[in-house]
């Protein structure tokens, strides 16, 4: 069990106790009570069966979302004490979010989805276009740039949503399930645009069902029912701790530092 | 977010919904059509009648009559003979005045000229040969003698054989009997082509109208005078002199009803009661077409608060990659402000086409209301914001969350 503590280098995200409740018949804890910190430039992965709470931990660290309780930290900012044009800059400035759901503007095309963050962020208006472009050349999409989600495969609106994660040049990527709709080769081609962009020193938090995907990562966050299970190291890589909740049995199904880096 | 962005979003989503975007324009559309039709109808009416008149100058003018009507505005003439005999010939006494030539009609109902009978067509005037001083003949000149009579053009052309000087004409009148004038002249209308056919004959002997005057006389009496000036320089005392006389010591001042005024205008001053008047029948009949307008910027509106809602989920993708609510609303407000420019634009394109197509068929001249056309295009920029408020706000407060989840 790793103790909770800031970590060795400055921290990009910080959850003191976060809590988020939704007030239905009875109250759910979507997010019950997290503690997480990570580090600048790390890479982390985010596990759990289907509803544990792994969307709504990337909305609060997204800052789309405020926790009820405890406090998140987003680039040394408390997000729950922003006002909304902070946070919005800040979602459009730092973060780059591909959601589960893509969440792509149905009426514009591909390269005008991929604009649309910059177009909010008022950089140079010139190189935006071809700025658009080339991300979505990276991302295999040169051939489909006037596309719009209609026209465009499942597999490929999810490569579009991440092409327009990274417009801004995010220094925290926060992606939902970003290969579910893909085969393993453009998995595997979105996966090593992921460790690029982590090792050019973004900060990546990524959702996933699938263990070959989360071994990308250099950490493993395990989510049960809101809660952290388990941390697990995947390399010697230590800027992501955790404090664990006093629960029974939290840790014992996986041992830590099992993975190979 | 830069203007230019908001204009190519807001445009996407305007032609995305092409037909709901053409109905909600609509009601602007024909709001400002019917604002600029009218103004062009009212300037070319007017244009019509006042640019026929001649600019020359004339040492006259008229005394009538007028009242404003009870319901409504603007003003009548009131045809009641109330200027007597004494006050024409006290008139005639004031310096400068060289002539006072009153007129009176004569209930003429059918005049013939060579077996070709028109009833009701012609008006016939009583007057004196001084009413004709200053106007140009065409033909011949002015009466001189009982059985002679002075036409106006409109008066010669209404019969096939066209009138002219020496032709014969015969006037039937209401109680049957009748009586044959030779035309001694044919007389060009100082108020131009609207003035209706006319007959002139002299009011010695065939005008008959009487009233009893404060004095207790039985005297003739007129519901018009034309007074001369002996020069332009004589126009403003004069009309002054006769003002002071008629309203205080004339007869007439006495025959007159409380509520109805004696006016003493040269045509200048006609012309400018006229273009008043038009102009203000033609503003009233634009703020009637205006509450169009204001039904229209609802149309937008609803339209508007109608396609938030709808795009609760875009607002929210927006928001997630980084719009702020002003984003949202400057969104929003772009695209009600351009419904508003298009429909203000097709509106005055379309108001200028009826009311080009309105003054051909009436055979008026067309005239460009060009301020109009800046206040239509203006009432639309704010139509287009002031109906774009509220839905942008609404747009703005979206919560990301909340919207992401619509469907
Ligand atoms: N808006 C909401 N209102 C009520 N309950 C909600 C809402 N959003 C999420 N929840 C609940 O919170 C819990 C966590 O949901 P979340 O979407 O975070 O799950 P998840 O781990 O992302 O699941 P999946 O793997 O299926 O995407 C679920 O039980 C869900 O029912
Ligand atoms: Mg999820």
């Amino acid at each position: 069990m790793v103790a909770y503590d800031t970590g060795p280098g400055a921290a990009a995200v910080t959850a003191e106790s976060v809590r988020r409740t939704y007030h239905l018949a009875e109250p759910i804890h979507a997010v019950d009570g997290v503690s997480l910190s990570l580090g600048e430039g790390s890479f982390t992965a985010v596990m759990g069966p289907s509803g544990s709470g792994k969307s709504t931990l990337m909305n609060l660290v997204g800052c789309l979302d405020t926790p009820d309780e405890g406090r998140i930290e987003v680039d040394g900012r408390s997000v729950g004490e922003l006002s909304d044009t902070e946070r919005a800059r800040l979602r459009g400035t730092e973060i780059g979010f591909v959601f589960q759901t893509f969440n792509l503007m149905p009426r514009l095309t591909a390269v005008e989805n991929v604009r649309l963050p910059m177009v909010f962020h008022d950089g140079v208006d010139a190189d935006r276009q071809e700025r658009a472009q080339t991300l979505l050349e990276r991302v295999g999409l040169g051939d489909r740039l006037e596309h719009e989600p209609s026209e465009l495969s499942g597999g490929q609106r999810q490569r579009v949503a991440l092409a327009r994660a990274l417009a801004n040049e995010p220094t925290l990527v926060l992606a939902d399930e970003p290969t579910g709709n893909l085969d393993t080769e453009t998995e595997a081609e979105i996966m090593e645009l992921l460790v690029e962009l982590n090792e050019a020193g973004a900060t990546i938090l990524l959702v996933t069902h699938e263990r070959a995907v989360a071994e990308y990562a250099d950490h493993v966050v395990h989510l049960l029912d809101g809660k952290i299970e388990d941390l697990e190291h995947l390399s010697d890589a230590r800027d992501v701790t955790a404090r664990e909740q006093a629960t029974e049995g939290a840790g014992n199904r996986r041992p830590t530092g099992e993975g190979e880096a | 977010m830069n203007l230019r962005e908001s204009l190519r979003i807001s445009w996407r989503s305007i032609r995305a919904h092409k037909l709901r975007s053409a109905l909600t324009t609509l009601g602007v559309i024909i709001g400002i059509a019917a604002v600029i039709t009218f103004m062009v109808l009212g300037g070319g009416f007017s244009e019509d009648i006042v640019g026929d008149i001649e600019a020359e100058q004339e040492p006259s003018m008229t005394v009538q009559t007028q009242t404003t009507p009870e319901d409504g505005f603007g003003v009548m003439l009131v045809e009641t003979p109330i200027y007597t005999e004494s006050d024409v010939d006290a008139l005639e006494q004031r310096e400068g005045v060289e002539y006072v030539a009153p007129q009176g009609s004569l209930d003429v109902v059918q005049t013939t000229a060579d077996d070709e009978q028109l009833t009701g067509a012609v008006d016939a005037q009583a007057t004196t040969a001084d009413r004709f001083e200053h106007a140009t003949f065409v033909d011949g000149e002015p009466f001189d003698g009982a059985d002679e009579a002075v036409v106006n053009e409109q008066a010669g052309q209404a019969f096939e054989a066209n009138l002219s000087a020496g032709d014969e004409l015969e006037l039937t009148f209401e109680d049957g009997e009748t009586t044959t004038v030779t035309v001694a002249g044919v007389v060009e209308s100082e108020l131009g082509d609207q003035t209706p056919p006319q007959v002139f004959v002299p009011a010695d002997e065939h005008y008959t109208t009487t009233v009893e005057t404060p004095d207790g006389d039985e005297e003739r009496a007129y519901p018009t005078l034309q007074i001369g000036a002996e020069g332009l320089d004589d126009v403003d005392p004069v009309q002054e002199t006769a003002v002071d006389y008629l309203e205080d010591e004339s007869h007439a001042a006495e025959l007159k009803e409380d509520d109805d005024e004696i006016a003493v205008q040269t045509v200048e001053d006609a012309i400018e009661q006229f273009d008043d008047l038009v102009g203000q029948l033609t503003v009233f009949i634009g703020a009637v077409a205006g509450i169009a307008l204001v039904v229209g910027s609802i149309g937008i509106a609803n339209i508007m608060i109608v396609s938030v809602t709808e795009r609760t989920r875009e607002i929210g993708i927006m928001k997630a990659v980084g719009a702020t609510k002003r984003d949202i609303m400057q969104l929003f407000l772009v695209e009600s402000v351009v419904l508003g420019v298009i429909g203000a634009v097709v509106g005055v394109a379309a108001g200028l086409g009826f009311g080009y197509l309105g003054v051909w068929l009436l055979g008026w001249p067309m005239v460009y209301p060009l301020e109009w056309v800046a206040v239509a295009v203006a009432v639309g920029i704010g139509v287009g914001v002031v109906s774009g408020l509220y839905p942008a706000w609404r747009g703005a407060r979206v919560d990301p969350i909340e919207a992401l989840r619509h469907e």
